[in-house]
C-alpha cells in the first residue's frame, strides 16, 4: 500500500508538470488574438515583463521538478524499506542547512534585483529609455475617469495638451479609449467614485484608480489593433460590466478619428430640409 | 539528577481530578474553562462554519460555470421571480462572505482556537491555561462575531460585498453597494470579535508558554507546534491592535462620518459629495499591516503541526530542528514588512513598492529552508502511510507549489499582470487549503484519540483524503491558468470579455470538482463524529510518538496529567539507538547519562 | 525490532454509518437543488392585482395570451417590433419539397430545422402543420422543406425563423439589463432598488431621452444611443461592446416590453374605474357615507347595498362587460400603441432645428444668460441662479401629478414618483448626450416624464434655444465659479480655464 501513496503523489507531481507543459497549446496561457501561441506582450515594457515571467517560471520549474523528485524517492524509499532495516537516525547537517540556506538565497536576491529596472521603468519617470539612454519622450493623451461601471475618457481637441481641468473643446468617448500606435503614450488615471483598476491584458499594463488621487500610466503599444479594456479591483456588483476597449492606430487615424469625434459631439443637427 | 523515572506505575495517588465533585453539565460542556473543553468546541465549530464557507464557495463556482443561469437552493429561494438567477451583488456577497467565514471563523480559529487551546498545555506539561476564564471568554468572543456575520445576510441589501480586504470606499460609503449599508457595519463589528477573541487567546498563549513549561522543557525541547503556536501568538499580538484600530476607524467613518478614509468631493449614487479629508490608501496599509502576518498565522501553527506529525509517521527525528525554529521565527519577523506587496499597483510610492518586493521575495528563503528539511525529515524514514501521513504529504506538496507561485508575483513586474487575477487566488488557496487545511485534516486525525480517547475511522479518512486532494488539485491547479490568460477575479460573469470565452468549459471542469470536494468533507464530518462514539478507544499512545500529551490519559482528565512530567529530552527521537526494543522515546524517559550523547540533547 | 504500521483497527461501523450519511446528505442536496425549479415570470401592475378577480383574471389571461411569459414569447404581430427572421417569398417549385426562394435578408443565415411561417397562400394559417427547414443551398437559393403537405405556390410569402430576434433580445436581456431594470421592465429588479436614480420603468411607454418631439415615443435610435453610450451620472452604463446585433435586438425587446406594459396600463386604467377592489370599496363607502348623512338628516333614504352585493353586481355586469365592450377595448388600445410606436419612426416627429448653431459668442451667450433669467422660460426657478441645479423650486411641496395630494418630500419629483433634482449645469454632465443638438432638444420637447417642459415651436424660437444652449454649455467653463468636473479639489488649478 505504501508504494501505490508514494506513486500517488509522484502522479500528482508529474500529471500538474505535463498539465502546465501543455497549457500554451491548449490556449490556457497568455492572451492573444490567435496569431501567436504563446500570447506574446505587445508592449515593450509588457514584453520585458514576459521575459522575466519565463526566467521565473524556469527557476521555479527546475525547483518544483527537483523538490518533487527528492520528496517522491523519499516517499518510495520510506514505503520500501524493509522491516529489518534501521531509519536514517539524523537530527540534520549543518552543512546541509548552510547550502540550502545560501543557495536560494542568492537566486532569491537574483530574482529581485535584476527586475528592478522594469518597475523602475513602469513607474518612475525618466527611467524608461530610449535605444540611445535618453529619457523617452512620453505623450498625454488622455484623462481616464473610472466609475460604476464604465470609462469615461477625455482627451483634448486636436493640436492642444491635456489639461488638467476640462476644456470647452474636449473631445469625450466612453469605454473606448484611442492612442496612436509605437507612442509612449500616458494618460491620467482617476475614479468618480470608488477603487477601479485600468487593465489591458495584452500590453500587461495594470493600474488601479484610488480615489483623490490622479495617477499617470504609461505604456505603448506594438501593434495596430483592438485591445480588451477592462477593471481588475472590486468596484461593487457591476465589476464585471466594466468592458471596453483601447484602439492603437497610426497617428494619422488617430488625429482623423479625433476630428470625426470632434465633428460628433459639436453636431448640431441641422440638416437641409428635403426639396 | 536524581529525579524519579514517572512510569504508569507511580500513576496511582496522583491522579489529579481529585475534585469533591463533578461538574454540571452545564459547566463541562458549555461554559468549561478547560483548556481541552475550549478547544473541542473551536474546533466543532469551525468545522461546522467550514461547511458554511465551502457552501458559499459551492455558491461562487456555480456562477462561474453556468453564469446567470439558475442556481440550486439558494438562488430559488431568494430569486425566485428571476427565475433562480442570482443577482450580480448576490455573487459579490458570496466571495466576500466565502473568503470572511473561511478565514475568520474557520482557518485562524481552527490554528490557534482548536489546536493552540487543546495542545499547548499537553504538549508543555501544564495543567490548564495560565489564563483559564480568559481562554473561555476568546472562545464565547467568537460567537458575537459569528452573529453578527450571520446577522450581515440579512441586511437590507444583502449580505457585504466589498470582498473579504474590505477596501474603502465602497465598503465604506453607503450608497456604494447594496452590500455596503447596515450589512459592512456588521461585519467591521464581527471582525472586530473576531480580533478580540484572537487577541484573548493570544496574550494566553505566550503567557502560558514562557511561564507553565514542565521542568526541563526548556525552550529548545518544545515542539515545533509549540514553537510555532508561540510566535503565532506573537504576531497577532502585534498585529491585531492595528487591524483592530483600522476597523474602529471604518465604523467611525461609517457611523459618525470622520472622513478618516474618505477623500473630498466623491459622488457615488448620486448621493451628497464626500467631506474628505482621508485617504483610501491609509486603510490598505493598516488591513495588509494586520492581515499579512494573518497570513502566517494561518500557516504557521500548520507548520509547526505538520513538523511533528511527519517525525512521528516517519518515525525519525525532525531533521534540523533549530533551522526549523530560525527559520519560523525569520517568517514572522520577515511577515511584518512585506505587506506592501498586497499594494504593489495601489498607486504608493514606486520606491516603496522596491522594498517590498526585496523583503517579499526574500521571505521565500525561509519558506524553502522548512520544506527541505521536511523532505529531509522524510528522507530514510519508515514511512507510515496512514491518513495522518498522507494529509501531512499533502501538505508539504501543496505548499511547495504555493510557494513556488508566489515567486511569481512578488517580483513586482510581473505582479502588474497576474495581480488581481486568478493567479492570485490559485496561490492563496495552495497554501491557505492545500497547506494549512491539509494539515488541519492530518491533526484532527492525529490528536483525535487524545481529544476523545477514540481512534479516527482510517478507510473512510483515506478516502476523504483522496476525494479531498484530487478535488482540491483539480479545482485549483487550472485557476494558474486562468489567471495567466488575464482572468480578473470577483467577477461574475468573465466570459462576456472575448479573450476569455473560451476558459468557460475549464471553469465548468474546476466546478465539478469543487462540488466533488465539498461532498467529500461529510466524510470528515460522518468521520468526526461517528468516531466520537462508535472509534475503538486506544490507550495513552496509539501513535508511539514522543510527546507530552502522549504520557496522559486518552481523554486526558481535568488537570491533564496523573504524572506530573519531567522532560529529559526534545520531542523527536525516534529509531534512536538508545530506545531499546521501542522505536521512539518520549520526552518523560530518563536516559543515562552514558547514552545520551546519541540524542541532539536541545 | 519489529515495527507494524501505526493504523489502528477501526469497526465496519464507523465506516458503514460514514459511507451512508454521505450517501443521504448528496442525495437530500442533490433532490433539493436538482428539482424543478421556479421560473422567471413577468410581474404585473399593483393595479391590475387590484382588479376584481374576474377581470384580473381577464386581463392576465388577455396579456399572456398576447405577450406570453419570459421563457414562452407571444409576439404579437400587429406591433411595429422587428421580431427577427428572415422575410422572403416563394419564386418557383424545385422537385416535391424543395422550393425555389427569394429572400430579403442575408440569405446565409438560414439554418436547419427552424421553423417557417407562411404569411399567404394556401399553406398559411394556423391549420397547417409546422414546416421547418430541411436545407437550404445558397447559391441556387434552393429551400428543402420537412413536413410540408402541400407545397407552396409561386408568390406565397413567409418568415423563417419568426421572433428569434426578439428571443435573442429576452437572452441579452437577462443577462445584462434584468437585475436592474426587472424581468418584466418594471425597473425593479434585485438590483434596480438600490439605484439613485432608479431604473427606468419601461412600463409607462415612456423614455427621458429622445429626439422626438414633445409626447411621442422613443425611437430606436434614441434607446440604441443610450444603450450604447449610457446615461453619464446614473448607473446605467455603456454597453458600446456589446455587439450591434445584441444591441439591435435588445432594443427591440425593450420597445416590446415598454408596450407590454403601456397595453396593461391602459386596459387596466380601463377597467379600474368600474372593476376594481378599490373602486368597488370606494362607491360602497361613499353609498354608506351619503346614507349616513341623509338618515342624520332625517331624509328619505334608500339603504344602500351591501359590499358583498356591489361586488356581485359589478362581476355580473363585467361579465357582460367583457362580452361586449373588452374585445373593442383591447383592440383600441392595441391600435393606440401601434400607432404612437410607428410614428416614432416617420422623420417627422424627430426634431431637427431649422437653423444652424448660433455663433457661439459671448454676446449670443448673453442672450442666453437673460433667457434663462426671463419669465418667459423660467429656467432659475429649478436649475438655480448659477445652474447649479438649486433653484426655489426644489424647495417646495408639489402635488402627485393628476391629484391634489403632496409629495412628502420637498423638491421636483418624476412621473414615476421618484424624486428628481434639477440638472446641476456647471458639471459639465448632460445625461440625455453632451452634443449641442441633445441639449436643443432636450429644451425644444422637454425630457419627458419629467418636470423639464418643452419650449419648442411656442415659447422659444430655434435661435433662442440656440442662445440658451450656448449660455448653458458655458456653464462648466465659465471663469465666474470653480469646475467641479475638474475633480473638485484633487486637481491643481495650475491652468486657468479657457474662458
Amino acid at each position: 500500500m505504501g508504494r501505490f501513496w508514494a506513486l500517488f503523489f509522484i502522479v500528482t507531481a508529474v500529471i500538474t508538470f505535463v498539465v502546465s507543459w501543455i497549457s500554451p497549446s491548449m490556449g490556457w496561457w497568455f492572451p492573444t488574438d490567435g496569431v501567436a501561441v504563446f500570447g506574446m506582450a505587445q508592449s515593450t515594457l509588457g514584453r520585458k515583463i514576459d521575459d522575466l515571467f519565463y526566467l521565473i517560471l524556469w527557476i521555479v520549474s527546475v525547483t518544483f521538478v527537483a523538490t518533487n523528485v527528492a520528496l517522491g524517492y523519499a516517499l518510495w524509499r520510506g514505503a520500501t524499506i524493509k522491516p529489518e532495516e534501521k531509519v536514517w537516525f539524523s537530527h540534520g547537517s549543518h552543512s546541509l542547512e548552510v547550502i540550502w540556506t545560501i543557495v536560494p538565497s542568492v537566486i532569491l536576491l537574483f530574482i529581485a534585483l535584476y527586475q528592478l529596472d522594469v518597475w523602475a521603468a513602469y513607474r518612475v519617470r525618466g527611467f524608461i529609455k530610449d535605444s540611445d539612454g535618453k529619457p523617452k519622450q512620453i505623450v498625454a493623451v488622455a484623462e481616464v475617469t473610472a466609475r460604476q461601471f464604465e470609462w469615461r475618457i477625455r482627451y483634448p481637441a486636436r493640436g492642444k495638451t491635456l489639461k488638467p481641468i476640462p476644456q470647452a473643446d474636449d473631445i469625450y468617448t466612453v469605454n473606448e479609449l484611442h492612442v496612436p500606435t509605437g507612442d509612449l503614450v500616458s494618460i491620467t488615471l482617476r475614479t468618480d467614485d470608488v477603487q477601479h483598476a485600468f487593465f489591458v491584458p495584452e500590453l500587461r499594463v495594470k493600474q488601479d484608480a484610488v480615489p483623490g488621487k490622479l495617477i499617470p500610466v504609461w505604456f505603448d503599444t506594438l501593434v495596430t489593433k483592438d485591445y480588451e479594456m477592462l477593471c481588475a479591483e472590486l468596484c461593487g456588483w457591476g465589476h464585471y460590466k466594466m468592458k471596453a476597449k483601447l484602439v492603437a492606430q497610426s497617428t494619422e487615424d488617430f488625429e482623423a478619428w479625433k476630428d470625426k469625434v470632434s465633428e460628433e459631439q459639436f453636431d448640431d443637427g441641422y440638416r437641409k430640409p428635403a426639396e | 539528577m536524581s529525579t524519579l523515572h514517572p512510569t504508569i506505575d507511580h500513576a496511582g495517588h496522583a491522579d489529579h481530578g481529585g475534585h469533591g465533585h463533578a461538574p454540571s453539565f452545564f459547566f463541562t460542556y458549555i461554559w468549561s474553562t478547560d483548556h481541552k473543553m475550549i478547544g473541542k468546541q473551536f474546533l466543532i465549530t469551525t468545522l461546522l462554519m467550514m461547511m458554511v464557507g465551502g457552501g458559499l464557495a459551492l455558491g461562487v463556482r456555480w456562477q462561474l460555470a453556468r453564469p446567470w443561469e439558475r442556481m440550486p437552493l439558494f438562488g430559488d429561494a431568494v430569486f425566485a421571480s428571476e427565475g433562480g438567477q442570482i443577482s450580480p451583488e448576490a455573487y459579490t456577497m458570496l466571495f466576500t462572505m466565502h473568503a470572511t467565514v473561511m478565514i475568520f471563523l474557520v482557518i485562524i480559529p481552527v490554528l490557534a482556537g482548536a489546536f493552540g487551546n487543546f495542545l499547548i498545555p499537553l504538549m508543555i506539561g501544564a495543567d490548564d491555561m495560565a489564563f483559564p476564564t480568559l481562554n473561555a471568554l476568546s472562545y464565547w468572543f467568537m460567537w458575537p462575531a459569528i452573529a453578527f456575520f450571520g446577522a450581515s445576510f440579512f441586511m437590507h441589501g444583502g449580505g457585504p460585498a466589498a470582498g473579504w480586504t474590505g477596501y474603502p470606499l465602497l465598503s465604506l460609503l453607503r450608497e456604494a453597494a447594496p452590500g455596503s449599508r447596515d450589512a459592512q457595519t456588521c461585519w467591521l463589528l464581527g471582525l472586530t470579535f473576531v480580533g478580540v477573541s484572537s487577541m484573548m487567546g493570544s496574550v494566553n498563549y505566550m503567557t502560558t508558554i514562557i511561564n507553565m513549561r514542565a521542568p526541563g522543557m526548556t525552550l529548545f525541547r518544545m515542539p515545533l507546534t509549540i514553537w510555532s503556536m508561540f510566535i503565532t501568538a506573537i504576531l497577532q499580538a502585534f498585529a491585531l491592535p492595528v487591524l483592530t484600530a483600522a476597523g474602529f476607524m471604518m465604523v467611525a467613518d461609517r457611523l459618525l462620518g470622520t472622513c478618516f478614509f474618505v477623500p473630498a468631493g466623491i459622488v457615488v449614487n448620486n448621493a451628497p459629495p464626500t467631506v474628505g479629508g482621508g485617504q483610501t490608501l491609509l486603510w490598505q496599509h493598516l488591513f495588509w499591516f494586520y492581515s499579512h502576518p494573518a497570513v502566517y498565522i494561518m500557516l504557521l501553527p500548520a507548520m509547526g503541526m505538520v513538523s511533528d506529525m511527519l517525525a512521528c509517521m516517519c518515525r525519525k527525528p525532525i531533521f534540523g530542528y533549530k533551522p526549523m525554529v530560525y527559520s519560523m521565527a525569520a517568517i514572522a519577523g520577515l511577515g511584518f514588512i512585506v505587506w506592501g506587496h498586497h499594494m504593489f499597483l495601489s498607486g504608493m510610492n514606486p520606491a516603496l513598492g522596491m522594498t517590498f518586493m526585496v523583503s517579499t521575495i526574500m521571505i521565500a528563503l525561509p519558506s524553502a529552508i522548512k520544506t527541505f528539511n521536511w523532505i529531509g525529515t522524510i528522507w530514510g524514514g519508515r514511512i507510515q502511510f496512514n491518513t495522518v501521513m498522507l494529509n501531512c504529504t499533502a501538505f508539504v506538496s501543496m505548499f511547495v507549489i504555493g510557494g513556488l507561485s508566489g515567486i511569481f508575483m512578488a517580483a513586482v513586474p510581473v505582479d502588474i499582470y497576474i495581480h488581481d487575477t486568478y493567479f492570485i487566488v490559485a496561490h492563496f488557496h495552495y497554501v491557505i487549503f492545500g497547506a494549512t487545511l491539509f494539515g488541519v485534516f492530518g491533526g484532527i486525525q492525529f490528536w483525535f484519540p487524545k481529544m476523545f480517547g477514540r481512534m479516527m475511522n482510517e478507510t473512510v479518512g483515506k478516502v476523504h483524503f483522496v476525494l479531498t486532494f484530487i478535488g482540491f488539485n483539480c479545482t485549483f491547479y487550472p485557476m494558474h491558468m486562468l489567471g495567466i490568460a488575464g482572468m480578473p477575479r470577483r467577477y461574475a460573469d468573465p466570459y462576456h470579455f472575448p479573450y476569455l470565452e473560451h476558459l468557460l468549459p475549464m471553469n465548468q471542469f474546476m466546478t465539478t470538482a469543487a462540488f466533488l470536494m465539498g461532498f467529500a468533507q461529510f466524510l470528515l464530518l460522518g468521520n468526526f463524529f461517528l468516531s466520537i462514539f462508535f472509534g475503538p478507544k486506544c490507550g495513552r499512545n496509539p501513535w508511539h510518538a514522543n510527546g507530552l500529551e502522549w504520557s496522559a490519559p486518552s481523554p486526558p482528565g481535568h488537570g491533564n496529567f496523573d504524572i506530573p512530567p519531567v522532560v529529559y529530552h526534545g520531542p523527536y527521537e525516534y529509531g534512536s539507538p538508545v530506545s531499546g526494543e521501542k522505536d521512539y522515546l518520549m520526552q518523560t524517559e530518563y536516559v543515562p547519562l552514558a547514552q545520551r550523547v546519541a540524542l541532539e540533547d536541545h | 525490532m519489529m515495527f507494524r504500521v501505526i493504523c489502528p483497527n477501526s469497526t465496519s461501523r464507523t465506516t458503514r454509518l460514514s459511507f451512508q450519511g454521505v450517501i443521504v446528505c448528496g442525495w437530500a442536496l442533490l433532490s433539493l437543488g436538482c428539482g424543478a425549479g421556479p421560473q422567471a415570470e413577468f410581474k404585473y401592475r399593483e393595479a391590475t392585482d387590484d382588479l376584481i378577480s374576474d377581470a384580473e383574471r381577464s386581463v392576465k389571461s388577455t396579456l399572456k395570451d398576447s405577450f406570453g411569459t419570459p421563457n414562452e414569447l407571444v409576439a404579437w404581430e400587429r406591433f411595429p417590433i422587428n421580431y427577427g427572421g428572415i422575410k422572403g417569398a416563394v419564386a418557383s417549385a424545385a422537385g416535391d419539397k424543395a422550393v425555389i426562394v427569394t429572400l430579403e435578408g442575408e440569405s446565409e443565415k438560414i439554418r436547419n430545422k427552424t421553423p417557417i411561417l407562411w404569411l399567404t397562400g394556401s399553406v398559411a394559417g394556423d391549420k397547417t402543420p409546422l414546416v421547418t427547414v430541411a436545407g437550404f443551398n445558397a447559391e441556387t437559393k434552393q429551400l428543402t422543406l420537412a413536413g410540408v403537405s402541400e407545397l407552396p405556390n409561386a408568390g406565397d410569402r413567409f418568415v423563417v425563423g419568426f421572433g428569434e430576434d426578439l428571443q435573442l433580445g429576452r437572452h441579452v436581456y437577462m443577462k445584462n439589463c434584468m437585475h436592474c431594470h426587472g424581468v418584466s421592465g418594471d425597473g425593479d429588479g434585485p438590483t434596480g432598488q438600490f439605484l439613485n436614480p432608479r431604473p427606468r420603468d419601461y412600463r409607462n411607454g415612456q423614455f427621458k431621452f429622445t429626439a422626438t418631439k414633445s409626447g411621442e415615443k422613443a425611437t430606436r435610435d434614441d434607446l440604441h444611443r443610450i444603450v450604447k453610450y449610457g446615461i453619464p451620472g446614473t448607473y446605467m452604463p455603456s454597453f458600446l461592446l456589446l455587439g450591434e446585433r445584441e444591441t439591435k435586438v435588445v432594443v427591440e425587446y425593450v420597445r416590446w416590453l415598454a408596450i407590454r406594459g403601456e397595453f396593461e396600463k391602459r386596459l387596466v386604467a380601463e377597467l379600474s374605474s368600474d372593476y376594481s377592489e378599490t373602486s368597488i370599496a370606494d362607491s360602497v363607502r361613499k353609498a354608506e357615507a351619503a346614507y349616513a348623512e341623509k338618515k342624520k338628516n332625517k331624509e328619505e333614504a334608500e339603504k344602500p347595498l351591501s359590499a358583498n352585493k356591489v361586488a356581485k353586481a359589478a362581476a355580473s355586469e363585467f361579465a357582460k362587460y367583457s362580452k361586449e365592450d373588452l374585445p373593442a377595448a383591447i383592440e383600441e388600445t392595441a391600435n393606440l400603441l401601434t400607432d404612437a410606436w410607428t410614428r416614432a419612426e416617420e422623420p417627422d416627429t424627430v426634431i431637427v432645428p431649422s437653423i444652424h448653431r448660433v455663433d457661439d459668442t459671448a454676446e449670443s451667450r448673453e442672450r442666453g444668460r437673460l433667457l434663462y433669467m426671463s419669465d418667459k422660460t423660467k429656467c432659475y426657478t429649478c436649475h438655480g441662479m448659477t445652474g447649479r441645479g438649486d433653484g426655489a423650486a426644489t424647495e417646495d411641496f408639489w402635488p402627485k401629478p393628476g391629484t391634489t395630494e403632496k409629495f412628502a418630500n420637498r423638491g421636483l419629483h418624476d412621473e414615476w414618483g421618484n424624486q428628481l433634482k434639477p440638472r446641476n449645469l456647471t458639471l459639465g454632465q448632460y445625461r440625455g448626450g453632451r452634443r449641442p443638438i441633445d441639449l436643443f432638444r432636450r429644451m425644444y420637447a422637454g425630457i419627458k416624464g419629467t418636470p423639464m417642459p418643452a419650449f419648442g415651436g411656442t415659447a422659444l424660437k430655434d435661435n433662442e434655444i440656440w442662445d440658451l444652449v450656448n449660455f448653458v454649455m458655458s456653464l462648466p467653463y465659465s471663469s465666474r465659479q470653480p469646475s467641479p468636473a475638474a475633480g473638485g479639489n484633487m486637481a491643481k488649478l495650475d491652468e486657468k480655464p479657457a474662458h
